[in-house]
């Protein structure tokens, strides 16, 4: 046995010597991701990580791409900071000289980033920031794209979804003080002024915040009838049990952050009255696709061991399929020139993803792959994120 | 600054510059972000290193320089050279305006101001989105020239930060900044104004974060709050703590580290902070002095200069009359000085005398302004000083040197000598009192008497009118005695009035013009030496009286076997040593007194024998072990107690409190409580109460009784008098006869020299930490050496 | 409105007033801080989260292990990261301690895991209302907590061998010593006593709050401004400071916003100080030359 492994490593061996013997073509491509890696919002980076590396593992198992050539994940964490994000994207870009490089959570660091690679004609590619300017950035030619959820177009359909299930008439916003928060501010607002709706209150709270009845009484006394929420899961849960405490129950219409945790053992039992956009969710019954993707995640990470153990699911399925359409725009492009690569995006024709089947999902109009149609309204209940209305 | 030094910084910049110059556009931005994290770090070194202040809200300074370059060049469109100073200027003035309440508060009270300044500039970036755009900042600044040149442009901002430190640090100012960190006091006593310094500090390293963060923002082509977390001034601190606080090329080295090492580490990935955090510790653990610190320790020694010549001679001062008149004031409800009235006359030697804790150091305080008096003024030449600050009346011509010397131990002995002189002349007053050591050496190095005299030279550098001296005799040879009251003698001939604190008795009477005796604070007599040596009064409080009275009634237990034994005992403080080889004994049942001067080295020899002073040479031994190298704490446990000087009663403590815990190392408080309530049936009035308001007796009882509570074998007591009223004298020696009576083993150090004699079955003399005599009382009291000692009769 | 924020905010302004006597503790007694009060914090609530709810515990034998660990954190801090600066004279724990912040974080990322955890205790979610307020058991036991564990300390520093030693080693370490008591005993159990506290309020924020590895850092940091607004020498000081902090906090969030909440509690710690630079109810030093 051991003699017929051996023999099998020695050919295995001399074939990628062989292969690399033609000038150094058959050298692997790099792609980098910049994240939070460690701090609060380490987990979220992780599961970027996972959902990058599964789909890598799946392109290299079947051969790499480019005839042959393997995918290396290198990796930075950027402590939620731009100056940080900036330095370790610089260090990817010239000195590891990446194909293509990821951006993590946080809207400011992507902003950050995105000038730098603009003027390095290398694509950059966000599987999570959903802040409206990175992909429509204003450069020419723009090497920025997404698959993600798109800020402006949460709010949108947060104001729709609350007018329409809820029948609000007077919405309040509770959002974490950060980045994030200020730019659904932003959006919301802009939603509500479309319809020519105004907020009954804007309230931030601290990601550490332990306690926000202040906040969230200020918007009861100013005659909120629901509320919009926008934080991470861990302050959202905060939101829930602080409403619980008032003994206050408004409908809660949330930006995805509950779905990155378990959400339901954090903020207990009222978890279920909080409904929030998702992207995409392991629970239910999985197209083939999912049920793949499923089963790598499981076998690679022992730590997983049912769809509840995927968390945050939106940053595995984003970077997932964010990758795979990388791959396949490098394909088409033929080559890791940047220009090229960013070409070959647009040439994308139909890509069978985890989240939805892209039908051309690029064009030079349009960098992000996802679109309102593909937000679903979910809920938790116990410790299953199901689309509303589902199960009760 | 030494040549290999200059030799690396250069070497370094050079190396930064090549590397931004040739490298791609990663290394670029590294050494950009190095340069302005240094700039950043030499300008907080102004305060922490210089100063000795710090800052943990330097990145508060670091994005108002950010954020002035990035909204004056966007939306103000101001040209990058208008706004980097603009940065600069601003940066400066909040930290002059951050210093109003910083300079009022210390150490963890300081760290916390900076802290919370830190935190409010953040929060005001991220709230004032009319401004600042709020969490998402401001995006696309636009660079004034390619990032290659923005590097270059950090690398020589660097340059010129560490030139402008090496010479602000060699400069007056700095000189300044450095006197306040190593002594506040006799910073103020050169007429340097703190508060004064410490804004400038203030100022100039915000000053310089500010247009570090000026460059940042084209440099980045972003600001946002996040990127000016607290955690970035923690950084900063680390970069200048690393590198050593203080040192010209520490904050360009810890620079390198904090933001070099990162980068070693990026491709750790999310595991790149934890081993961060290792490497620092690792780091810290190694040099904590900084890695600069410590290479200058280990490195290059300078040659050594010195004074050649004769001495030069002081030029004659102006002449002005120094009046304390009707001065009082009051500490925790006790009076320390009050009604004091005497004249201080231009070329006369003024001196104050009195038992330890007569009020003499407290009444130089008010003169010196150091405290401010609440009853009574001051008057220099009829004007009245009284209640300025201290160095206001520094500069009015008031100078002075203390008992424990304050010189700034971190400059040499020509530059603490240098920043008193108006015209920054060191040679000749240091020639004029005589010192002979090198010039360059460190001020904190030097040895004892060497301290006092370039303390005395700092003084004189003043030029001043009055001459202020707490005991500068202590601790002084008797050779070095004869050199300094010779030198006073001639500083009074050159017109200065010198008002002299002494317990040294045969200088006082030998130099004095008039003096001053203080009690319990009031003046008990005030006048001429030949008057005050007769004076009944003085001789009650310095010798106490009726000494015969105690009676020999010991039960003649002859003394037993050998309890406690020193010998070749040696300790210093620093380079000064204190005991020079004392060996003495103490057998069971024997009372044993140890005479001497102030500063002979009585209290230290008690201090080494109970375990306080450590390390010692030579050997203690005691019941047959030898205790030379346990901790003080251990020493108890064996039986050696010490009612120490001063009595260091807790005072938060009731004085049942206190009782129990000087039963702490054996056990068993309540029937010990019990019997020495019979033994001080005072203390039972007071079991409930602090010990903190009981009268100076009390205390001292409380502190025997405490001591006693330990059952110990050998109880040493040091100067138990102290500051007590005769009265209570009495009663306290009157306890400790009943102690001797029932036995105990008795080790006492005190100033009343007869009283402890009659106490004593043997008596040792100590002076300038070595035995000079010994043997009964009768034969230590026929001796020359004990008048001497005490009251300065001529041998 | 009023009476609902500031019931939360003296809530969480006992939990601050309980992390500041930590910094009270150790300062008193050794003039150094451990930095990183906030790190202790996190340790109690996941020690006692991973002791129930993984490995299966009884709640009480589980805070109590979680409690003897932070101790024993204490201690090993004072070790490594204290002791060898103060010997040699150096500000060097300063930066030490908030390296050992950074390991100790890191650590339990990577070994607890980096996800927020809910750590329900059952009777914490039970509530009534009183005087048209809603209050849970919670809110009512964390002050009750907070108060209770200054209480605690008040009696062991009275009555314990240890703790009078401690006062002791407080108001005069040289005479301490000459009682016997082994002053870095007392240092170490000062560091000790300071990581339990820290624990406690880790344990009784857990349910409040959630459960991950970066939890303790802004409370430490507030905590740290409780401590000097109170005057870190004064215990009593320390708690009154914490109430208030909390309660500011609180109340500036319900009638000014959000917005202004932190920037007007850090510039109330300022102006505070600026007045009284020991604090509100610490002493200031008579100075001796």
């Amino acid at each position: 046995m051991g003699g017929i492994v051996m023999l099998k490593r020695i050919v295995l061996l001399v074939v990628v010597l062989a292969a690399a013997l033609p000038a150094g073509a058959q050298e692997t491509i790099k792609v980098g991701l910049v994240t939070a890696l460690s701090g609060q919002s380490a987990q979220a980076g992780e599961a970027i990580s996972r959902g990058l590396q599964t789909a890598i593992d799946e392109l290299n198992a079947k051969g790499g791409i480019l005839k042959g050539r393997k995918l290396e994940l290198l990796r930075r964490d950027d402590e939620a900071t731009p100056a940080k994000g900036v330095i370790a994207a610089r260090e990817l870009v010239f000195k590891e000289k990446v194909a293509v490089l990821f951006g993590g959570l946080d809207t400011p660091v992507s902003l950050a980033i995105v000038p730098l690679m603009n003027q390095e004609k290398i694509p950059f590619m966000g599987p999570w920031a959903a802040g409206t300017a990175i992909t429509r950035n204003g450069a020419n030619p723009n090497f920025a794209f997404r698959v993600s959820a798109v800020d402006e177009l949460v709010d949108k359909a947060m104001l729709q979804y609350s007018l329409k299930t809820f029948n609000a008439k007077s919405c309040g916003m509770i959002l974490v003080n950060n980045p994030w928060g200020e730019s659904n501010e932003k959006g919301l607002t802009a939603a509500l002024a479309a319809k020519g709706m105004k907020a009954a209150g804007v309230e931030k709270f601290e990601a550490n915040d332990v306690d926000v009845v202040p906040q969230l009484s200020r918007l009861k006394a100013a005659g909120a009838d629901c509320l919009f929420l926008v934080g991470n899961v861990g302050p959202s849960s905060q939101v829930v049990k602080s409403l619980d405490r008032m003994g206050w129950k408004p409908p809660i219409v949330s930006h995805w952050g509950p779905a990155g945790g378990r959400f339901t053992e954090l903020a207990g039992p009222s978890a279920r009255n909080v409904h929030f956009v998702q992207t995409y969710s392991f629970f239910g019954t999985q197209r083939p696709v999912g049920q793949k993707v499923l089963k790598a995640l499981m076998a690679k990470y022992p730590d997983i061991k049912g769809p509840a153990d995927v968390t945050p699911a939106v940053g595995v399925a984003n970077a997932y399929d964010a990758m795979m359409l990388v791959a396949l725009a490098i394909e088409k492009a033929g080559s890791t020139d940047g220009p090229a690569i960013r070409e070959g995006f647009y040439k994308i024709d139909r890509y069978e993803g985890l989240i939805k089947t892209y039908e051309k999902p690029f064009s030079p109009q349009t960098h992000d792959a996802l679109t309102e149609n593909d937000y679903v309204w979910t809920q938790f209940i116990d410790n299953q994120i199901v689309p509303v209305g589902l199960k009760n | 600054m030494k040549r290999p030094g200059v030799l690396a910084i250069t070497v370094g910049f050079a190396a930064a510059a090549a590397g931004a110059w040739l490298g791609n556009s990663y290394y670029v931005f590294v050494i950009a972000t190095l340069a302005l994290t240094a700039l950043v770090g030499v300008g907080l070194n102004v305060l922490v290193g210089l100063a000795g202040q710090v800052s943990f809200g330097h990145v508060g300074f670091y994005a108002m320089g950010a954020y002035a370059v990035a909204i004056l060049t966007t939306s103000g469109k101001w040209s990058f050279w208008a706004a980097l100073p603009a940065a600069g200027v601003i940066a400066a003035a909040t930290g002059a305006l951050l210093a109003l309440p910083a300079v009022r508060v210390r150490g963890p009270y300081l760290a916390m101001v900076t802290i919370a300044f830190g935190f409010i500039v953040e929060n005001a970036a991220s709230e004032w989105k009319g401004l600042t755009g709020g969490q998402n900042g401001i995006m696309g600044i636009a660079q004034p020239f390619a990032e290659r040149w923005i590097a270059l442009f950090a690398i020589a901002l660097a340059a010129v930060a560490t030139v402008a430190f090496a010479l602000l640090r060699d400069n007056r100012l700095g000189k300044a900044m450095l006197a306040v960190k190593d002594s506040e006091t006799a910073a103020e006593s050169i007429g340097i104004d703190p508060v004064r310094v410490k804004t400038v500090a203030f100022a100039l390293s915000a000053g310089c974060a500010g247009i570090a963060g000026g460059v940042f923002a084209p440099l980045a082509g972003f600001v946002t709050p996040s990127t000016f977390a607290f955690s970035q001034s923690i950084l900063f601190v680390l970069a200048v703590m690393i590198g050593g606080a203080g040192t010209v090329a520490g904050p360009l080295v810890g620079a390198a580290v904090v933001v070099l090492l990162p980068e070693a580490l990026a491709s750790l990935a999310e595991y790149r902070l934890l081993l961060f955090g290792v490497l620092l510790l690792g780091v810290l653990l190694a040099a904590p002095e900084g890695v600069v610190g410590t290479l200058d320790r280990l490195l290059g020694r300078r040659k050594p200069r010195c004074l050649e010549g004769t001495p030069a001679a002081l030029g004659a001062s102006s002449g002005l009359e120094l009046e304390a008149e009707r001065l009082g004031i009051v500490f925790g409800g006790v009076r320390a000085a009050s009604g004091v009235s005497f004249r201080a006359p231009p070329g006369r030697i003024t001196s104050l005398i009195g038992p330890n804790g007569a009020g003499k150091s407290t009444v130089l305080n008010l003169l010196g302004g150091f405290y401010r008096p609440q009853e009574g003024t001051v008057r220099l030449d009829r004007t009245s000083i009284g209640g300025l600050a201290a160095w206001r009346i520094a500069r009015a011509g008031v100078a002075r040197t203390y008992q424990t010397t304050q010189l700034f131990d971190s400059m040499s002995v020509a530059e603490n000598v240098s920043l008193a002189s108006p015209r920054g002349e060191s040679e000749r007053y240091l020639g004029f009192v005589g010192y002979r050591g090198e010039l360059d050496a460190g001020a904190g190095s030097l040895a004892h008497v060497d301290k006092r005299l370039v303390e005395i030279a700092r003084a004189l550098a003043m030029q001043p009118s009055v001459l202020l001296l707490d005991e500068p005799a202590a601790g002084l040879s008797a050779a070095d005695k004869r050199r300094l009251a010779a030198l006073l003698k001639e500083i009074a001939a050159a017109g200065v009035a010198v008002v002299l604190v002494e317990h040294d008795m045969a200088m006082v009477m030998d130099i004095s013009d008039s003096i001053v005796v203080l009690d319990a604070g009031v003046v008990v007599a005030y006048g001429p030496p030949q008057e005050i040596r007769t004076s009944p009064a003085v001789r009650n409080a310095y010798l106490g009286d009726g000494a015969s009275r105690l009676a020999a009634s010991r039960q003649d237990a002859a003394p037993g076997a050998r309890l406690l034994e020193t010998s070749g005992l040696r300790a210093a403080y620093g380079a000064e040593p204190v005991l020079q080889g004392v060996n003495c004994d103490v057998r069971e049942r024997e009372f044993v007194a140890v005479l001497g001067a102030n500063g002979a080295g009585k209290s230290t020899l008690m201090r080494a024998l109970a375990g306080l002073h450590r390390p010692v040479q030579g050997t203690i031994a005691f019941a047959g072990e030898t205790l030379s190298a346990l901790a003080a704490h251990e020493i108890v446990r064996r039986g050696i107690v010490l009612v120490p000087e001063g009595r260091q009663v807790f005072p938060e403590l009731s004085v049942r409190e206190n009782l129990e815990l000087g039963a702490f190392a054996c056990g068993g408080e309540a029937p010990a409580i019990e019997s020495m309530l019979e033994r001080f049936p005072r203390l039972r009035e007071r079991l409930a109460q602090r010990a903190g308001l009981l009268s100076g007796g009390e205390q001292q009882m409380l502190a025997v009784a405490r001591g006693l509570m330990g059952r110990p074998k050998l109880l040493m007591l040091d100067e138990p008098s102290l500051g007590l009223a005769p009265k209570v004298i009495q009663d306290l020696f009157a306890t400790l006869d009943r102690l001797r009576s029932d036995a105990a083993t008795i080790l006492l150090v005190d100033q009343m020299a007869e009283l402890a004699l009659s106490l004593a079955e043997r008596a040792y003399v100590l002076q300038a930490g070595q035995i000079v005599s010994q043997g009964s009382p009768a034969e230590v009291a026929a001796g020359a050496g004990i008048e001497q000692a005490y009251l300065g009769a001529r041998a | 409105m009023l009476a609902s924020a500031l019931l939360s905010g003296l809530g969480l302004g006992s939990m601050y007033g309980l992390l500041a006597l930590g910094f009270y503790v150790t300062y008193s007694v050794s003039r150094t801080v451990n930095f990183s009060q906030g790190s202790s914090m996190m340790l109690g609530a996941v020690l006692a989260y991973t002791f129930v709810m993984r490995a299966g515990w009884p709640l009480v034998l589980a805070i109590a292990a979680a409690l003897l660990l932070c101790a024993l954190y204490g201690v090993v801090v004072e070790r490594i990261a204290v002791r060898p600066f103060v010997k040699r004279r150096s500000e060097g724990w300063l930066m030490s301690t908030v390296a050992v912040g950074i390991i100790a974080d890191n650590a339990v990322l990577f070994t607890f895991g980096k996800e927020p955890r809910g750590f329900s205790v059952p009777w914490t979610a039970a509530s009534a209302d009183v005087l048209g307020v809603h209050v849970s058991a919670l809110q009512v036991a964390i002050p009750a907590v907070g108060l209770g564990a200054a209480a605690v300390l008040h009696a062991f520093s009275r009555r314990s061998r240890l703790g009078k030693a401690m006062r002791a080693v407080m108001q005069n370490p040289d005479a301490a010593r000459l009682m016997g008591i082994d002053v870095s005993l007392a240092v170490a159990a000062a560091y000790a006593i300071a990581s339990v506290f820290a624990g406690v309020a880790g344990v009784m924020i857990a349910p409040l709050f959630n459960v991950h590895s970066d939890m303790g850092t802004v409370f430490g940091l507030k905590a740290f401004a409780v401590a000097i607004l109170g005057g870190i020498t004064s215990a009593w000081g320390v708690v009154l400071a914490g109430l208030v902090f909390g309660a500011a906090e609180s109340l500036i969030t319900a009638f000014l916003g959000s917005s202004y909440t932190q920037i007007l509690t850090f510039a109330l710690v300022i102006v505070a100080l600026a007045i009284r630079p020991d604090g509100l109810l610490g002493r200031a030093v008579v100075r001796k030359v």
